[in-house]
């Protein structure tokens, strides 16, 4: 990806994700103090299960794009950069992967 | 003429600290623990999906005084992410950049993060 197109990727995901994030933990404060049924029926509703999908999809992208930021800073051997940026890409892309999966099919 | 007020190259424990530098070592700090905060969510769901024993024990852990003090912090992380980042989308948009300005908005994130840690816990817990 060129740099200025991952420029302005960052900020669009990051406008995107402010208000999900925020909805998000605010829900998930609020489930720590319900039971079990409470939990699974809050994720049972259509608009935040697809809220919740969104906001991992969205928030791994913009945690990717911010993770090469930093290896760029703070590691120089390319090698090693090379393959944490790998890394990363395989764990931005599974667990939101995961968590459409367990939305539709586990709970 | 005596180098020694030349500037040194850029160090954390060298240069004095300002508002600027402490905002945006935190604002990375902070997304690193954000991401964190993501995996956790993730595992959150996973053992919800583990079914209502496993999910009940979880409950406890989060419910300890170890796991409230994570949930707290996870928290305080959210909000001054959000709002520095806030404040980095005003800078790309070509505002705020004079130092008075800088400064001000800095101390602004700082305590309105703080503020709003209180508040989403007394709201999200039920406790007002």
């Amino acid at each position: 990806m060129k740099e200025t197109k991952k420029w302005v990727l960052h900020r669009v995901s990051a406008t995107i994700l402010a208000p999900l994030y925020v909805w998000l933990y605010f829900s998930i404060v609020s489930l720590s103090i319900e039971n079990y049924s409470e939990a699974v029926y809050f994720f049972k509703n259509p608009l935040f299960g697809i809220l919740t999908i969104m906001v991992f999809f969205v928030g791994f992208f913009h945690v990717k794009i911010s993770l090469s930021e930093i290896f760029e800073d703070y590691i120089h051997n390319k090698k090693i950069k090379d393959a944490a940026n790998i890394l990363a890409l395989i764990l931005c892309i599974i667990i939101p992967v995961i968590i459409l999966i367990l939305l539709i099919y586990k709970i | 003429m005596s180098d020694s007020k030349n500037p040194l190259s850029p160090h954390l424990q060298i240069y004095r600290w300002h508002i600027s530098s402490l905002v945006s070592i935190t604002h990375r700090i902070s997304g690193v623990i954000n991401l964190l905060a993501l995996i956790l969510i993730f595992f959150w769901l996973l053992i919800l999906s583990f079914g209502e024993n496993n999910y009940e024990l979880f409950l406890l852990v989060v419910n300890s005084f170890f796991g409230k003090f994570i949930l707290i912090g996870f928290t305080w992380s959210m909000t001054f992410h959000v709002l520095s980042g806030v404040r980095h989308l005003v800078w790309d948009l070509g505002y705020g950049f004079e130092i008075k300005t800088a400064k001000i908005s800095g101390i602004i994130v700082i305590i309105s993060s703080l503020v709003l840690t209180i508040l989403f816990w007394l709201f999200g817990r039920g406790l007002i």
